[in-house]
């Protein structure tokens, strides 16, 4: 049914300095993407490959200052030089599925500079509501009742000391 | 509206039994008025009640074929917590910004 999953799309356009081949060095270098994309001064990386060809796999892990694990993974679909990027890539937290997308990014060229588009589509299932949907009431919709229960409970037992009546 | 107030208001929303008990028997599939009163101990009207309350708080929708009026849940019922995709097109602005820079800073290569 697709009740807690959200689909979303949006679109990016950006006029770069420089030719599409120049553009498209700083997505296809490992080196030089690192340098614009992806920055969390204090996440530490744990993990950081860059397998830029069709079918090859970017993954990046950070660790964040709270321990907590962050994952992107990426999988190049379609590569055209100067023209295109296709690619998959996923989200996870703590392991936890947070995010799934697709990109697509275009360049294109006209007097020393390029137009970027940068479209992604992506679906969006939270994991703490995310079983409902296979199974009526899930786990996730247990949590929802603890989180609102614990709400819930906190002023009441302060306005009624003898406790629930 | 913000992301805190959304679930603020959801949090509201669920805050009660009867509501929740029609939120799990929605996600289940939709259900007339007739079915969700069938479950509950409590009179029509408190059920409609309920329900438009629901409806308000943007969980469920009606409609209404005939003389039956029929529930669903929303498709973006639960789906605030994606607010932070748009927190991710503002992270992606950011570094296209840095791009941009970093391109005028290096030189174009001559090979092509």
């Amino acid at each position: 049914m697709g009740v807690l999953v959200d689909h979303r799309s949006f679109v990016i356009e950006r006029e770069l300095p420089g030719s599409p081949a120049h553009a498209f060095r700083f997505w296809s270098d490992h080196q030089l993407k690192r340098r614009w994309n992806a920055c969390h001064p204090d996440w530490r990386v744990v993990e950081d490959r860059f397998d830029f060809r069709v079918d090859g796999q970017e993954s990046l892990v950070w660790q964040m200052p709270d321990g907590t694990r962050q994952t992107m993974l990426a999988h190049f679909l379609e590569i055209h030089p100067r023209q295109r990027i296709v690619y998959a890539y996923t989200m996870r937290t703590d392991g936890v599925p947070i995010s799934s997308s697709l990109v697509t990014v275009e360049f294109n060229g006209g007097g020393g500079k390029t137009m970027m588009t940068f479209t992604e589509q992506a679906v969006f299932g939270s994991g703490a509501y995310g079983d409902i949907r296979e199974q009526g009431t899930g786990v996730g919709f247990t949590r929802l009742q603890e989180a609102v229960a614990e709400l819930l409970e906190e002023p009441r037992q302060t306005m009624t000391p003898g406790g629930r009546g | 509206m913000t992301a805190t107030d959304s679930l603020d208001c959801l949090f509201q929303v669920m805050a009660d039994p009867y509501r929740r008990s029609f939120v799990e028997r929605l996600c289940k599939g939709p259900a007339s008025v007739k079915e969700l009163a069938g479950t509950a101990d409590v009179q029509l009207p408190a059920v409609l009640k309920h329900l438009n309350i629901l409806e308000t708080g943007g969980i469920v929708v009606s409609q209404k074929v005939g003389r039956v009026r029929t529930y669903r849940m929303r498709q973006d019922a639960f789906t605030i917590l994606s607010d932070w995709i748009d927190i991710r097109q503002q992270d992606m602005n950011a570094a296209f910004d840095r791009l941009a820079e970093l391109m005028a800073e290096v030189p174009e290569e001559k090979d092509h």
